[in-house]
């Protein structure tokens, strides 16, 4: 157990610098642009709004949030202070909500749209790599294809297949939303329904689209296993194949697992765009209409919070791979 | 090296991956050739008009020439184009309600059914459980009727110049044909135009272009950042290699998307054009590369061809240039094709969040799927607009990792079995 | 005459391909080792010999196919059997194998005594824990190995450390026979005479009574076994005693491989490699007449014309060439 403690003190701390290194970066990059960042805040918010007060007011806060007649470093402790009390301001385009309200809203959305679909898109492909390592024949023949154009197409691709076959053309499903527009968030049967319909498309095409990549890379690390030295020794030791092949798959799926807590930050990317095909009303539609509307803050603040999802689902990822691979429990400290 | 080129070319995955890249950039590069319209060009008055051949009323009726064709199923044709299966039934439907037997409608008998219609439809007239979006439906429908059976031509007439009255100046029968090849005015817009009244093809090609360009410059940048750190880390070791590790690391594990959100919004609009949008795309993606070179340059650098050259006292320059570099040159093209596929679909990602370029001159294939899905064609049916696009990315991806998987296979022949 | 231990008569075997070609890569090998004796296969990389040693333990998978012959272990013929009682019986109790690396010889997410114990539960699943663990601690033992290498996993042994331990899990259940196809080809020079002298061992103490060893270094067999085989395009070219071989090769093709090395007296600067010219021929369509014809510097236009016999000498001592045994010595003679 010694071995595993060291681990998840190791990764913790790991956890922590990403962490510390994803606040300077999204406080220092407006402040390295060239300009006063207030001022070019302000003048954005110029165009889009038209009450004097609203302008006043946001004028006063950003001055105070961003605190710029103060030296660097207090600044960044205003800055941390600020986020860690939920404190990101006023949203330009929504005014008067503020960030924090409007991330709100959408957040869940986003979370329980992707990570369902991450975690099921991951096991679907694994299981049909591994599939497809061990039948050669005609299985492999049409899953690989398949799968290596599926996992070319970017995740708003897949959505805008799905969309246009079964919302449009068949109108099995709702085109865009995330619950009927002409309803109101309560819990009833039919918001609920509406809730689950509305989720369908977006869901799958997160699915289909990681079900390809994930299938290339176990089918990739399956054969890898099944032709490693250790399979031909087991094998002519006299230990029988559906045990070997237990082994094949679990040490095939252990680089999956790291593999995953790597490219979670893609695949969150790839899926925020999908949710705008839908205009599911998650984080990827908050992006867009924050840009659309100049709303800095708002910008801002999205990419922090995704960050840090982001990078609690890796951290939890490894510390659950600790868990799953023997070697790491059972590493000795005197190495 | 003559030999490895030609053991790629004969992995059947490169291949197809190859032609299907080849065929993308011939179209890129002859299409201007031919049709020398100006990408960009606004030609429709109108949002999102449906692919076709597009000849001018105008010149249709002023042609010189006209031909009478006696063709029996004209008249079928020109009902059934204005009145479709959904139009009959609806009718039968509302003759049934109006109170005529049911076995006295055919719906398939044009004739039967207009006179039917003519003699029994009110548009006063109440039926119990019609919505008033359905009876709106039944007085559109009535007035498109207005005339189908007529076998009466079309009038054209002249306004006089000096009396200001219309005169007739010839009638045009049902029965008259134009050459289209004869008609002074005809544009063939393949995929129709897009929410500007732009000719999505002409445009789409452009953008192919630009994106490919995205996506090599981005690509470049990003392999040769992820090349030299790769080099450095692997071959020097020590602090270096620390160093480069953590930093790589840490680029890994924050999202590029944010990255290049954060990053492309604080530029602001007035200074993303396609070539900035690649140079951040590639200095935000390098992190894998330099992983992947890293790992490569370790397993090498106690080869024994490398410490002979280390002991024949060679500059480090020399020994990573002759020693290392030719032994990783295919996971280096590997990644670049890589790199390239990522940099056109971090465009794309970048451009639908409305984050790409921002020019007026120059299309991507992201700010068509952009202008596409803002004026919500996705969801009105208007697929001419973003579909060939999407079909466009996914080719030069799906060609780009062909390529890579056939390279993968040549040079790791495990996976080949 | 001694006892014979391993006997094989006209074993031939192919590879079916995915895309149903057979590739012929042992064809009609004929062999036999005595109590107490080692046999070396030498030969190029795809010349057949690693596919030959495959092929000797009658325990066939796919890609490899079994098309015909006979293999007798200890008075019993295996090529009949059922592959399951071959696993259970014959494979690891009586013939045993090391595959070529032992760097992955060894599943690593598996504590060594976890591997022994799969091994020895695959033939006799009653056996204890505790039975199996005591019988590994004495078994490593005598082999000089700690019983602290037990405990741990493949990734926590240096690379020798590994392949002894490699060899001391093949020799477990006691086999007669036991095959080592290149074991210390990827090993440091310390390593492979530690893995050369283990072998030996292991012969001294009686543990095995018969060794077959494959390597592509003719020259390192002369220190190694009693008899030497050459094989080349799925072939037997030449055997006979090692001292034979190695000092008076009969066959062009085994002078090639004499000639590749360097020889240290001549001075490092002037002994170019002799390497043989060209690459064996592709089993899938073997050549009519001599299979080595095509590379041979001495080959004459009735080379190409039949197919070339095993030329008996007597004694063990055969080669398969047109050209006789006199004419040859004098053409190496002459250089």
């Amino acid at each position: 157990m010694k071995g595993y403690v060291r681990y998840f003190v190791g990764k913790s701390l790991w956890f922590l610098i990403t962490l510390f290194f994803a606040f300077i970066l999204n406080f220092m990059l407006p402040r390295l642009m060239p300009g006063d960042p207030v001022a070019g805040i302000v003048a954005r918010m110029a165009q889009g709004m038209t009450e004097a007060a609203g302008v006043q007011a946001i004028y006063e806060q950003y001055t105070e949030l961003f605190g710029l007649n103060k030296p660097l470093y207090e600044q960044f402790f205003i800055y941390v202070n600020n986020v860690l009390h939920g404190d990101f301001g006023y949203s330009i385009s929504q005014y008067p909500r503020t960030v924090a309200d409007v991330i709100g809203s959408s957040i869940l959305w986003t979370v329980i749209l992707q990570l369902p679909a991450i975690i099921v898109g991951w096991m679907i492909g694994n299981v049909l790599g591994a599939l497809a390592a061990y039948r050669k024949s005609g299985f492999d023949k049409v899953l690989m294809p398949t799968s290596l154009f599926m996992s070319s197409l970017p995740a708003f691709g897949m959505a805008v297949i799905l969309l246009v076959l079964f919302a449009v053309s068949m109108e099995l499903f709702p085109t865009s939303g995330g619950y009927g527009f002409d309803m109101i968030p309560n819990f009833s049967w039919g918001f609920i329904w509406s809730v689950i319909m509305h989720y369908q498309l977006p869901f799958w095409s997160i699915v289909l689209v990681l079900i390809g990549g994930q299938a290339i890379g176990m089918r990739s690390m399956a054969i890898y296993e099944l032709n490693a030295d250790y399979v031909k020794f087991s094998r002519f030791m006299g230990i029988k194949d559906n045990k070997i092949l237990r082994y094949v798959f679990r040490n095939a799926m252990l680089p999956q697992v790291t593999g995953l807590a790597l490219a979670i930050g893609t695949l969150v990317g790839g899926a925020l765009v999908a949710e705008i095909i839908f205009s599911y009303p998650g984080l990827g539609t908050t992006i867009l209409s924050a840009v659309l509307g100049g709303d800095y803050p708002l910008i801002s603040a999205t990419a922090l919070i995704i960050t840090i999802m982001v990078l609690v689902s890796t951290f939890i990822i490894e510390i659950l791979y600790g868990f799953i691979d023997p070697r790491i429990k059972a590493a000795q400290t005197d190495d | 090296m003559k030999h490895t080129i030609r053991q790629v070319f004969r992995s059947g995955k490169f291949v197809v991956g190859f032609i299907i890249f080849m065929i993308i950039i011939a179209f890129v590069v002859f299409y201007p050739l031919f049709v020398r319209n100006p990408p960009l060009e606004i030609i429709g008055q109108g949002t999102f008009f449906p692919p076709g051949v597009y000849v001018n009323v105008f010149d249709s009726i002023d042609s010189s020439t006209r031909y009478t064709l006696n063709l029996d199923d004209a008249t079928a044709k020109r009902i059934a184009s204005k009145l479709n299966e959904d139009d009959r039934l609806a009718m039968g439907e509302w003759l049934v309600a109006s109170g005529i037997a049911e076995s006295e409608i055919n719906t398939a008998d044009t004739a039967l059914l207009m006179d039917q219609w003519l003699n029994n439809f009110d548009s006063k007239l109440s039926i119990p459980g019609m919505t008033n979006a359905k009876r709106n439906y039944f007085i559109r429908l009535d007035a498109s009727l207005d005339g189908l059976l007529s076998e009466e031509g079309a009038i054209i007439a002249a306004r006089d110049a000096d009396t200001g009255e219309l005169e007739e100046k010839e009638v045009i029968a049902q029965t008259d044909y134009v050459n289209i090849g004869q008609a002074a005015n005809i544009r063939v817009l393949p995929l129709g135009t897009d929410n500007f009244g732009r000719d999505v093809l002409t445009e789409l090609v452009k953008a192919t272009g630009v994106s490919l360009l995205i996506g090599f410059i981005a690509g470049l940048i990003a392999t040769g950042i992820g090349l030299s750190l790769g080099l450095l880390a692997g071959y020097v070791g020590g602090i270096v290699d620390d160093g480069i590790m953590f930093v790589t690391n840490l680029f890994t594990v924050i999202p590029t998307i944010v990255l290049l959100i954060l990053i492309s919004f604080s530029i602001g609009q007035e200074h993303r054009g396609p070539v900035t949008i690649a140079v951040v795309i590639g200095f935000t993606s390098w992190v894998w590369t330099t992983r992947a070179v890293r790992a490569q340059v370790i397993s090498l650098r106690n080869r024994d061809h490398v410490n002979l050259s280390k002991l024949s006292g060679h500059s480090t320059v020399r020994i990573i240039l002759l020693s290392i570099l030719p032994f990783i040159a295919s996971y280096v093209v590997m990644a670049l094709i890589l790199q390239i596929s990522a940099g056109i679909l971090a465009e794309a990602s970048l451009s639908i969040l409305g984050l790409g370029p921002r020019t007026t001159d120059i299309p991507t294939l992201g700010l068509m799927l952009n202008w596409a899905f803002i004026y919500q064609a996705q969801v009105l049916g208007q697929w001419w607009a973003y579909i060939p696009v999407i079909l466009v990315i996914a080719l030069i991806a799906f060609s780009l990792n062909l390529m890579n998987t056939g390279l993968d296979q040549v040079f790791n022949p495990a996976l080949r079995e | 005459m001694s006892n014979v231990i391993l006997e094989v008569h006209d074993l031939s075997t192919k590879y079916i391909t995915r895309y149903d070609e057979n590739v012929y890569a042992v064809d009609g090998v004929s062999l036999q080792v005595e109590e107490g004796k080692s046999l070396g296969i030498a030969g190029e990389s795809g010349c057949g010999k690693s596919t030959l040693a495959l092929s000797l333990m009658g325990y066939y998978f796919p890609p490899l196919h079994y098309t015909k012959g006979e293999i007798i272990i200890d008075g019993r013929n295996i090529s009949g059997m059922d592959p399951d009682a071959v696993r259970k019986a014959v494979l690891g109790n009586e013939i045993a194998y090391i595959p070529q690396s032992a760097m992955n010889a060894l599943n690593p997410t598996q504590k060594i005594i976890n591997i022994i114990q799969d091994v020895v539960r695959a033939h006799d699943s009653r056996v204890s824990k505790d039975e199996i663990y005591e019988h590994a601690k004495e078994s490593f033992g005598n082999l000089g190995l700690p019983p602290e290498v037990l405990q741990k996993y493949p990734s926590e042994l240096s690379g020798g450390m590994k392949q002894r331990t490699v060899i001391a899990i093949s020799v477990i259940l006691s086999p007669i026979v036991l095959i080592a196809d290149e074991p210390s080809s990827a090993l440091d020079v310390t390593s492979q005479k530690m893995v050369i002298k283990m072998l030996r061992q292991l012969m001294d103490q009686g543990l095995i009574k018969a060794l077959i060893f494959i390597t592509h270094e003719l020259p390192l067999l002369y220190n190694v076994t009693d008899d030497i085989m050459v094989m080349y395009a799925g072939q037997i070219v030449e055997r006979g005693s090692a001292k034979e071989l190695v000092f008076d090769p009969l066959h062009p093709y085994s002078k090639g491989l004499m000639g590749s090395i360097i020889v240290p007296e001549r001075g490092i600067k002037g002994a170019k490699l002799t390497a043989i010219p060209g690459v064996p021929p592709n089993l899938k369509d073997p050549p009519s007449g001599c299979r080595f014809a095509e590379r041979c510097k001495y080959a004459r236009p009735a080379c190409t014309v039949t197919s070339v016999t095993l030329n008996d000498l007597g004694n063990g001592r055969a080669y398969r060439c047109i050209i006789p045994e006199e004419e040859l010595k004098e053409i190496y003679k002459n250089g």
